[in-house]
């Protein structure tokens, strides 16, 4: 069975000294001008432990020192070499359309953690200080719960407001040096901002600066900066209906045990 | 600036899977994970995604600037 890393612009043979899952030997199997890079494994992997995890990335990283790479994702198996090539046939389109628009980019996350407790209790007691001298002439049950839900309301809505503006604060500053991004805002109440930004390599040291920059200036925040990655949030592929009969072109897993790991495992 | 930039590839096992998990290029239907004996049809790992505050926990302190380990 043959593995799949990533989609590279190049039908040439990479270096020797990118090794795979358990340091299997990489390859790369050319298709007109790109290539899929690949190993052999003897069967579809259902464990996913940490050292799998790392050995995938760690190809794929190996890949971007040298050539425009499309990660593809984890556990991706074909049973064949013709396969693969049919897959490539298939997405040729694709692939060359997302290698032109990540040429020379990298990507980095950037994730922002904010006391959220903290904020939602001094807009409660703004709130309470504005209100404070509002006289309430019926106090009927079914007023005190329209008025407490309009304060629920109002109060939310701030916090939302506060967090944008936060947001756009960090966004304006870092987004002047990426060409793409992809921001989602409170995932969780203390998750204020995760974002990815697709940055030109050329500009990524500018990108760290504007990020420490950020950070020293908000030191209230918490960060979690990661990067370069493979511009993995900025691949885009359509799915394609999956071939009926034996021509399937994956072998996939169909059940994949996660197994627990310590986390804070070097990415290196 | 450098020993932030160098200190940043520390990164954790969690935002690499936020990656290799389901995006890049997907030619594969959804798989399903099972943690703890309990299968859960992946569909963009947003089980693991709001696992961030778990991962400052996880690693014994608060998260100090760009995935800096305290020094």
């Amino acid at each position: 069975m043959i593995y799949i890393y990533g989609i590279i612009d190049s039908n040439g043979q990479i270096d020797e000294s990118v090794y795979g899952l358990e340091g299997s030997n990489v390859y790369n199997i050319p298709y007109c001008d790109i290539g899929a890079v690949v190993s052999e494994v003897n069967q579809p992997i259902r464990r996913v432990t940490e050292s799998v995890v790392l050995e995938h990335e760690a190809v794929a990283e190996k890949l971007m020192e040298n050539f425009t790479v499309l990660p593809v994702r984890l556990l991706t198996v074909l049973d064949k070499r013709e396969n693969v090539l049919s897959m490539m046939d298939d997405y040729y389109g694709d692939f060359k359309d997302n290698m032109d628009r990540l040429r020379g980019k990298v990507e980095f996350g950037v994730k922002v953690i904010w006391p959220a407790d903290k904020v939602k209790s001094r807009i409660i007691n703004a709130y309470r200080t504005r209100n404070q001298n509002v006289h309430v002439s019926d106090d009927s049950v079914e007023r005190k719960f329209i008025r407490d839900k309009l304060k629920e309301h109002k109060i939310d809505k701030a916090f939302k407001e506060k967090a944008d503006r936060c947001i756009n604060a960090i966004d304006i500053f870092l987004g002047k040096f990426a060409e793409a991004k992809k921001l989602e805002t409170l995932r969780t109440e203390n998750l204020l901002l995760s974002a990815v930004y697709l940055v030109r390599k050329d500009n990524q040291n500018n990108f760290k600066e504007a990020f420490e920059h950020i950070r020293t200036a908000r030191d209230d925040l918490k960060y979690l900066f990661s990067g370069p990655w493979p511009p993995y949030h900025f691949v885009i592929v359509p799915r394609k209906s999956q071939p009926s009969g034996d021509s399937g072109h994956t072998v996939t897993a169909d059940k994949v045990i996660l197994q627990p790991t310590p986390m804070g495992a070097d990415k290196a | 600036m450098d020993s932030v930039i160098t200190k940043s590839k520390n990164v954790t096992l969690l935002e690499i899977l936020d990656r290799v998990l389901d995006k890049g290029v997907v030619i594969s239907g959804d798989i399903v994970i099972s943690v703890a004996d309990v299968d859960l049809i992946y569909l963009g790992l947003k089980v693991l995604l709001s696992s961030v505050e778990t991962m400052e926990r996880l690693r014994d302190g608060p998260l100090v600037g760009p995935m800096q380990e305290s020094t």
